[in-house]
């Protein structure tokens, strides 16, 4: 799943400046899971937003709405709110609802209130993980499943870097070396042999290098949507 | 059980989603009582010291409020779901506490707008017969209840002895019952001082035969002489009257139901050296409630089980004694009432009184002159289906046409037979819907080893070598911080989450956070009522606001605290406390016990409920710093309910933060011994820091 961080509320009270009327508008996919961008997240925000527009004697209408995904034309039907009742729009979507509404709505502002930091799992109650980068060239079959292009810090692919030591990474003592962790999962399974194998250069076009990304399933493509 | 499913357009079609949600299921104690009254609803009234909603809540459903609260035999308690953790809440105890707190005066009386409805006579003011009068009542009509002894009440008024019921507690039900415009005639015998037939001459479109069970059976015992033997009912009806029914010293009463018990523990009091109890059943068997036979133990009775009377011995004219042989069984393999006996296995029981309480039966007379027929077994003939007689216009409840049952029954007979007679004579078919909703199962052992153990507060008796020798009252009325205590053992069940599942998410939180492992996700979030403890705690951290509760309407604490703040008197610092209202009195429930101006305290039931939205919600309806108030956790309702809270708290400071308000707006108290005056002096030396200077009003625009 996409997990996102709220933005800091200075820089969405900076953001928020402009406009009296304002929509935070949550989304009830990927960022509800992750405890950050759901209806109740929504609601706290804009409690958050009324009292110091209060604090410093400013007028701001703050409503609150949410849809199932801010990622597919079909739901917006389900607003509750119209987005041209109001001077902006607040979305605490990841990046990609964000970007997705206003092209819905190009004439309204759509600010982002969360950062989108990345593709993670829960791992413990309230902790979310980065596992995947999103890199379009998945290395996961011979690495034990444990990420090299998320978790080391350079994205190697063909074993430690010289900076590993004693098991964690010279960018950080807390950061266990990814290609520690990668030794110790195929050595417990018996599978160190994908090590010896050498693996040829990945593909770096099918990363964002490449531009952007897009999925076609041409067995449910448009005609017309296809071209 | 999952009932059917919610989805967050429902609750927008819903003008009161909590009275829909409550009736798709009922908790067990309603469903089993007789009149279905909402037990937990009265409970939580209780628990919050509102007396007068509770006694009205009461009474909505059960117009022998008072009367039930001394005597009933609490099927609610029976399957109270407290018993699967450790014992039933004592739901009796506190409708008694509550009614007889109130009285007759203190109960709201909704007198129907207008009364001008056909008269209908109701032949006798038992509880059957005045519960229907009351229905009848209410819908408008113009009931005249004719009681054949000088007052009403049937027999709560009349035979059920004063030690278990006093009259005036059985008067405050009365009283209460003949406000709503039922007029009471007594000391008429219908069938005697008139007829049925005349009742519908003098212009009652409709008759109501209530006259119950009032005559004792007899039993025909060879050899039986005049002097020393007495039916029990009558027995105890002469003391109920106020005569004192001459009895000797050596008392054998025969039966084994509670007007056996009643007769035997009043013998004693009466003066009788000693009573016995003799009965075809074994303890096990008999139909007398166990808390009776316990306390008539105690009180130095003592029973002979499984022997029947066989030949009862005479001397001059008077019993002396009596012989009983054994009894090899009671039921047949049906467990129909079918005793058999070995007759070659007498013994000889000596006695000086025997009182004869073998079962009760129905007199007659009041058919005299009136074109209501028995049927071929001697029986009044009666259609259970529409509650009418063989002369439609003449209706029948209670126990004269229902087994014999106790008041709480007899109430829900007579209620069903008023709604029989509205049908009838408003034109309609008399169809009756007896169709209840579903209720919810037992609590299965692994959620209930979760919940914490309360133990039930006992009632003071008096102790039985006095009780025995008077008349006066066996046990107590609960004190009022006893009551409170006993009303919070309360488990709310039934009234706890639902998942709205087109907004759920799937995130799991609810499932994490549930102190009692009940949440499943499998498409979505999936809440068993079976196992819900209606603690809240998933509620306040769905990210989603996927999950409402039963009972209360979403933002009922913000709405609380609006309505609290708009009262607010002072122009300082408004500062709201957040208070667990499992350690207030009555009285600060009640917000009659205020700390200080500009101080709103805000009793919840648990603050397992109270999330950070809540809190922040306080500050934009006005408040300037917020207090919460929680005994430890070792005290709390609800287990994790304070660690949750912690985070709550810390939570909300944060958000503070975030905008530039200083965190000590938010203070959070955990108190050991959270007695008034720990929370009294923790509150107001928070306050008077605050307004000392430490924080100031937050906007002018509030």
């Amino acid at each position: 799943m996409i997990v996102g961080e709220r933005k800091p509320m200075d820089e969405i009270l900076a953001m928020l400046e402009p406009f009296g009327r304002v929509l935070v508008l949550a989304c009830g996919g990927c960022v509800t899971v992750c405890l950050t961008g759901g209806e109740k997240q929504a609601d706290e925000l804009a409690s958050q937003l009324r009292l110091a527009a209060r604090r410093k004697g400013r007028q701001l209408t703050v409503d609150v709405d949410c849809i199932t995904r801010q990622c597919d034309r079909e739901f917006v039907a389900n607003l509750k709110c119209n987005p041209a009742d109001y001077d902006a729009v607040l979305s605490i979507a990841c990046g990609v609802g964000v970007g997705f509404m206003s092209e819905l709505f190009p004439a309204k502002p759509f600010l982002p209130g969360l950062n989108t930091t990345f593709y993670g799992a829960c791992t413990a109650n309230g902790i979310w993980q980065e596992y995947c980068y999103g890199c379009g060239d998945c290395v996961l079959a011979w690495t034990g499943g444990i990420c090299p292009i998320a978790r080391c810090s350079k994205s190697l692919i063909n074993g430690a870097c010289g900076g590993t030591n004693q098991g964690k990474c010279e960018v950080s003592r807390d950061m266990d070396c990814a290609w520690h962790v990668i030794y110790e999962r195929l050595e417990a399974a018996g599978r160190l042999d994908e090590l010896r194998k050498i693996r040829p250069p990945r593909d770096w076009r099918l990363d964002r290098s490449g531009g952007l990304r897009r999925l076609t399933h041409q067995e449910l493509v448009d005609e017309e949507a296809g071209k | 059980m999952y009932p059917t499913q919610l989805r967050s357009t429902d609750i927008a079609a819903k003008p009161s989603l909590v009275a829909e949600l409550m009736e798709r299921q009922w908790a067990p104690c309603r469903y089993n009582c007789p009149v279905h009254a909402d037990v937990r609803a009265y409970l939580e009234h209780i628990a919050q010291g509102h007396w007068r909603e509770a006694i009205d809540t009461i009474r909505r459903h059960l117009p022998f409020a008072a009367v039930c609260g001394r005597v009933c035999h609490h099927p609610c308690e029976a399957n109270c779901r407290r018993r699967d953790v450790d014992s039933a809440v004592a739901i009796r105890e506190l409708k008694r506490f509550v009614a007889e707190l109130q009285g007759s005066q203190g109960a709201t009386v909704q007198r129907s707008a207008r009364q001008d409805g056909p008269a209908v006579a109701i032949v006798g003011g038992g509880p059957s017969g005045l519960a229907a009068a009351l229905e009848l009542a209410k819908g408008g009509y113009r009931p005249t209840v004719f009681e054949r002894f000088g007052r009403a009440g049937g027999i709560p008024a009349t035979a059920i002895p004063e030690y278990r019921l006093p009259r005036s507690v059985v008067q405050v039900d009365v009283d209460w019952i003949c406000a709503h415009g039922v007029e009471l005639i007594t000391g008429v015998a219908v069938g005697k001082d008139t007829t049925i037939e005349q009742l519908r001459k003098e212009g009652f479109k409709a008759v109501l035969i209530a006259t119950g069970l009032s005559s004792g059976r007899g039993l025909a015992i060879p050899g039986a002489p005049r002097e020393g033997v007495l039916g029990a009912l009558e027995f105890l009806t002469d003391l109920g009257l106020g005569r004192r029914p001459a009895i000797g010293r050596d008392v054998l009463v025969i039966g084994g139901g509670n007007v056996a018990v009643d007769a035997a523990r009043s013998a004693l009091r009466l003066g009788a050296a000693g009573v016995r109890m003799m009965c075809l059943e074994t303890r096990e068997e008999m139909p007398a409630f166990e808390w009776e036979q316990r306390e008539a133990e105690e009180e130095g009775i003592t029973f002979i089980h499984r022997r029947g009377p066989a030949e009862a011995i005479a001397a001059n004219g008077r019993v002396v004694g009596i012989k009983a042989r054994k009894v090899t069984r009671v039921f047949d393999e049906n467990k129909r009432f079918d005793p058999r006996y070995d007759d070659d296995d007498l013994i000889e029981v000596a006695c000086d009184t025997l009182l004869i309480a073998i079962g009760q039966a129905a007199d007659y007379g009041f058919l005299a002159g009136s074109a209501v027929q028995l049927d071929v077994r001697g029986r009044l003939n009666y259609n259970a289906a529409t509650c009418q007689t063989g002369v439609p216009e003449v209706f029948a409840c209670g126990e004269i046409v229902t087994p014999p049952g106790s008041v709480v029954e007899a109430c829900a007979s007579g209620q069903r037979a008023a709604r029989a007679m509205d049908m009838y004579l408003s034109g309609r078919p008399v169809v009756l819907d007896d169709s209840l909703p579903p209720f919810i199962g037992q609590i299965p052992p692994e959620t209930g080893e979760k919940v914490r153990k309360v133990v039930r507060q006992p009632v003071s008796a008096q102790p039985p070598e006095v009780r025995r020798t008077n008349l006066q009252e066996v046990d107590h009325n609960y004190a009022e911080s006893a009551a409170l205590r006993e009303a919070r053992r309360c488990m709310s069940c039934g009234a706890g989450a639902e998942v709205l599942i087109d907004k759920c998410a799937a995130c799991l939180t609810c499932l994490r956070v549930c102190p009692f492992g009940i949440p499943v996700v499998t498409d979505v979030a999936r809440i068993d009522s079976d196992r819900c403890q209606s603690c809240g705690i998933c509620i306040a951290e769905c990210p989603a606001n996927a999950i409402v509760s039963r009972s209360r309407e979403a933002g009922w604490i913000v709405r609380r605290t609006v309505a609290a703040l708009e009262k607010t008197r002072g122009d300082g610092l408004r500062i709201v406390a957040y208070l667990c209202g499992h350690i207030a009195t009555a009285g600060q429930w009640r917000g009659e016990e205020p700390l200080a101006d500009g101080l709103v305290e805000m009793y919840l039931p648990s603050l397992s409920a109270l999330g950070t939205l809540d809190i922040l919600k306080a500050f934009e309806s006005g408040a300037d710093a917020v207090l919460v108030v929680t005994p430890q956790d070792s005290a709390e309702r609800y287990p994790q309910a304070v660690r949750r809270l912690r985070k709550r708290v810390a939570q909300a400071r944060s958000l503070l933060k975030d905008i530039g308000l200083k965190k000590s707006r938010i203070q959070l108290f955990e108190l050991t011994r959270p007695t008034r005056q720990a929370v009294g002096e923790a509150l107001l030396a928070a306050a008077q820091e605050l307004r000392g200077g430490a924080i100031k009003p937050i906007g002018a625009s509030r």
